[in-house]
């Protein structure tokens, strides 16, 4: 069911969010959360219903799916008899009166206290399906306004631009209005991120242990030193006063004692803290060692990206397994048509797969780019042509360049042809050209490079041996993980022995899938329909 | 649950349609045309046939089913692709150590650690309000719970290395009555879990003495050190270890101290198996601290049970639960964004243990607050309730984050909301006086 132009029916509280703690909680209410004291004239039910699982609602409740012209709309509270519109609830509930309705149209009929749900008709979006509901419909036109629509209200301080005007006044309230310093420049616009900045300050320290003039321990020289003059320029900032004892002390007696190794401690950090943080600085040189492996690597890799291996090649240790995948990707660099930052990358995810006894050195650097492969910041998303998204007024945001079905219908090719499927490069799906005849012999042929496309690895090159056990094995050594919509892998040794029929699951599970993606049909299988009912609370 | 969309229904164009020459049965013809995107539902379900064909020893299916993933998955898509490429990477983790491989996983985690400085991490922890929610509800409780008392003792069980304490010294700093002593302990040993610090307690410890006298708070610190024989043992040993010295005497405890006890994401990495008759390590550990005679005890933890036996059930909630947070970046922060992939990279070492690990390897045992009440009730503690300033504090704490984070009651539970979902419980206890 759903409207066009929606009479809410137990509407939640039209309050602003996020804070609202008495705000009409849902149909399965806590018995301890108070009903809003608005118009809201719903009977609260007081026995107390089980927990939802999180992020399962309300399986009673009814799914609203509201057209976008209906969420961007204002006057969405309208008239049934006169079709008059209005931008609250209660406004609209005044009018009504005015048309001396009998006594029993002017109540709400108790059938419409069941609970709605909202989803998004944005099919990309996350709030699409129903288990990611928001509870209330300002939640949804809210939650709709902001993501897929255009921001028309902007801040005059600051620049951040809003798509719902409440954001913007509440943002425009309190912009520029406090503000935290602390010593080290940093400004703050929140008291509770200030003062806990301030309590670690990495600057501060440095300069508390500058001002040491030998080590000692700390609670014996603590009065003597500047500690006292960093002051955060806040309105309430108490001034020093007179050295008060303050010790770190010792562990329990007999124990290793504090203060003395606080100290060397202390310098040590201080000198790793005087490196910059950023992820440019890198650790002493761990490059050689990926560079005599990779003979192929080529020298210029961005340095983005070359952090992030020297990173985890810093921490690797076992030389052995590293050379292995190594050599591997070695000869599939030289034949396929690389973009010559990514092998760098790849063989991080296999560094820091491969070696996880080497995790337990404390790095010497700072942190540095997340392992998470996800390398090129410049390419990584262009796929989904992210750049024009925010200039659209309602635009969905970008999808995956094959559909499920697509995807799905090609792993069952794949498994049941063994043609020489070489994938999608993103854009397009190259030929299917058939390749060995050899059953088991599955490959996704060379990759062809986009040049928007990162793709972590390519197939890794024809010339690998086939390995006559499982596949899975191969799988570990074939997949790229996450390059973005590359999936070149290369199933070597896909064994058919693996269980049945190769495409006999497969195909168990798109037909599965099939009854997801039917909207109409909807989610009635999905997760073994085991919903517990669950309290939405108020959504943005 | 029925929907219907109108609108602008998307139509998903294949670049290529032609290339699919093959005859389509009438599965993929009815498909066709339908939602090209895989939305959660249908990648919580690929998730769910991955781990199933893994557990079968369907190998082809699983990789087929890993290929499709794979091209889902980004760690710089949207929600939905980042969390399918974590998700990946925990199955791919478990199959590893299902099926021998000759890459040389040695049992451990596919991921590198990052260490992060000190002022990274209070970054970190302000980034979204996950973790200052329970930072601003539990020091409110602990404040109330402390008036009047010149001394206070926190033995801090948490993870992220004593980010909680600066606003509560200042907070104390500001008593009308004065500021009380104010000793903090923490154990020696912690789950090794993210976020992970590039310095040592001590020195944690060291500034936070520092920030404590800049605003005059008479301040101790004291690492509760384990035997340093256990010093390569798991957490799970050197916790077991630790619990012995959980005493009045070896704590030091103070006959005219208020002793606060905070558990702060801690108990549920706490070991909940029975091993014949004895208790539980984490009843054990409860009944230890009621022991000590607490006057408050703080527990805040994510708010979805995670510690099911069977595979797909914590896949299935794993994945409608931590797309809370994902979401939550999401609003914010540039899909590019270092604090948000390093973030989430967090969140999906988190995922690895949940999904890729078994036994006494999978160390994330999380309980719902409903379930976590039930046990504090078992063991002898009655709920107190969050006064009305605390929910005040935590309120305005949420406005000055995006819209989208709310907050509710539950009882005397108080738990952070995103767009309605639970994300974070608080409660604070007291033992129950006979």
């Amino acid at each position: 069911m759903f409207f066009d132009s929606a009479l809410t029916v137990g509407s939640f509280s039209s309050r602003v969010m996020p804070v609202d703690l008495d705000n009409s909680s849902t149909a399965s209410g806590e018995a301890s959360v108070t009903s809003s004291g608005n118009q809201n004239p719903l009977p609260k039910s007081t026995a107390k219903k089980k927990r939802n699982l999180p992020g399962m609602p309300d399986p009673d409740a009814e799914v609203v799916a509201l057209s976008p012209s209906t969420l961007l709309a204002t006057n969405r509270f309208v008239c049934e008899i006169c079709n008059k519109g209005f931008q609250r609830d209660q406004n609209l509930q005044l009018h009504r009166r005015g048309h001396n309705l009998p006594w029993k149209l002017k109540q709400k009929s108790s059938k419409e206290v069941k609970k709605r749900v909202y989803v998004c008709p944005e099919i990309t979006c996350v709030h699409h399906h129903p288990s990611r509901a928001l509870g209330d419909l300002t939640g949804i036109k809210k939650h709709f306004c902001r993501k897929h629509g255009e921001k028309k209200w902007k801040c005059d301080k600051c620049s951040k631009k809003y798509a719902v005007q409440s954001d913007w006044k509440a943002h425009s309230k309190i912009c520029g209005t406090r503000e935290y310093k602390c010593d080290c420049g940093t400004v703050f616009s929140r008291r509770d991120s200030f003062i806990t900045h301030r309590a670690f300050c990495d600057v501060l320290a440095e300069e508390r242990a500058k001002a040491q003039t030998q080590p000692q321990p700390q609670n014996q020289n603590q009065t003597a030193t500047k500690e006292s003059d960093p002051k955060p320029q806040t309105p309430d900032s108490s001034p020093p006063s007179a050295p008060t004892p303050v010790s770190v002390s010792a562990p329990e007696s007999g124990k290793v004692p504090a203060p003395a190794p606080a100290v060397p401690q202390l310098t040590s950090v201080i000198s790793s803290s005087a490196l910059p943080i950023q992820s440019s600085e890198l650790p002493e040189n761990p490059s050689p060692i990926m560079e005599e492996s990779l003979a192929p690597a080529p020298a210029a890799a961005p340095t983005g990206l070359n952090g992030s291996c020297s990173s985890s090649a810093s921490l690797g240790s076992n030389g052995s397994s590293c050379s292995v995948f190594a050599s591997l990707f070695a000869s599939s660099t030289t034949s396929a048509s690389l973009k010559p930052q990514h092998p760098p990358v790849f063989i991080d995810l296999f560094q820091s797969v491969g070696q996880p006894d080497c995790l337990t050195d404390l790095a010497p650097s700072p942190s540095i780019e997340p392992i998470s492969l996800c390398l090129s910041t410049n390419h990584g998303s262009s796929i989904f042509g992210t750049a024009g998204q925010e200039h659209r007024q309602y635009a969905p945001p970008p999808q995956p360049a094959m559909s499920a079905t697509a995807l799905l219908q090609k792993a069952a090719q794949m498994g049941a042809t063994a043609t020489n499927a070489s994938l999608l490069h993103g854009l397009g799906i190259a030929s299917l050209s058939s390749s060995s005849a050899q059953q088991d012999n599955l490959q996704w042929g060379q990759r062809q490079v986009e040049p928007e496309n990162t793709s972590v690895v390519a197939g890794l090159g024809p010339g690998l041996p086939r390995d006559g056990s499982s596949g899975l094995k191969e799988l570990m050594m074939g997949t790229p993980v996450f390059g973005p919509k590359q999936a070149t892998l290369d199933f070597l040794g896909l064994g058919m022995a693996a269980g049945g029929s190769p495409n006999g699951g497969l195909s168990a599970l798109i037909t599965s899938i099939g009854d997801e993606l039917d909207v109409v049909a909807a989610a009635t299988s999905f997760g073994g329909g085991d919903f517990t009912s669950k309290d939405i609370g108020r959504s943005s | 649950m029925k929907t219907e969309v109108r609108g602008n229904g998307g139509s998903i164009s294949l670049q290529n349609p032609s290339l699919f020459n093959t005859p389509l049965d009438p599965i993929t013809g009815a498909l066709k045309g339908c939602l090209g995107s895989l939305d959660g539902a249908c990648i919580e379900k690929l998730l769910l046939h991955c781990a199933s064909a893994l557990e079968n020893n369907d190998v082809t299916l699983a990789q087929q089913v890993m290929w499709v993933l794979n091209n889902v998955a980004s760690t710089v898509g949207d929600t939905n692709q980042r969390l399918t490429a974590w998700f990946l990477r925990a199955l791919i983790s478990r199959a590893s150590r299902v099926c021998p491989t000759s890459m040389n996983f040695n049992g451990g985690s596919m991921f590198q650690r990052r260490l992060m400085t000190v002022t990274e991490l209070v970054g970190y922890v302000d980034l979204i309000p996950w973790h200052r929610f329970g930072f601003c509800a539990s020091n409110g409780a602990i404040f109330k719970a402390v008036e009047g008392y010149g001394k206070v003792h926190i033995l801090d069980f948490s993870i992220t290395h004593c980010m909680q304490w600066p606003t509560l010294i200042d907070a104390l700093a500001k008593r009308p009555e004065g500021p009380p002593s104010l000793r903090i302990t923490v154990p020696s040993c912690r789950p090794q879990v993210p976020p992970l610090l590039n310095v040592s307690k001590e020195e944690v410890g060291h500034r936070l003495a520092n920030f404590a006298k800049f605003r005059d708070v008479p301040f101790e610190f004291h690492v509760k050190d384990d035997d340093p024989c256990l010093s390569n043992e798991t957490f799970a040993t050197q916790f077991e270890s630790l619990l012995t010295q959980l005493t009045r005497s070896q704590l030091d405890l103070r006959y005219d101290e208020a002793l606060v006890i905070n558990c702060q994401n801690w108990l549920r990495y706490l070991s909940d198996e029975t091993k014949g008759n004895t208790t539980t390590v984490r009843d054990a550990f409860l009944d230890v601290i009621k022991g000590l005679n607490p006057r408050i005890i703080v527990v805040v933890d994510e708010d979805c049970d995670l510690s099911a036996s069977s595979l797909s059930s914590r896949i299935t909630t794993c994945f409608n639960y931590l797309w809370i947070p994902f979401d939550a970046l999401e609003t914010f922060l540039p899909k590019d964004s270092r604090q948000r992939l390093e973030y989430e990279s967090d969140i999906g070492h988190k995922i690895e243990n949940i999904v890729g690990f078994e036994g006494f390897q999978r160390t994330e045992r999380l309980e719902s607050g409903v379930k976590l009440s039930q046990r504090m009730n078992d063991a002898g503690f009655v709920s107190l309730p969050f006064c009305e300033d605390t929910i005040n504090e935590v309120k305005s704490l949420l406005d000055e984050h995006a819209s989208g984070w709310g907050m509710k009651r539950e009882e005397d539970m108080l738990v952070l909301t995103w767009k309605g979902h639970n994300s974070v419980f608080a409660t604070a206890w007291t033992e129950l006086e006979d």
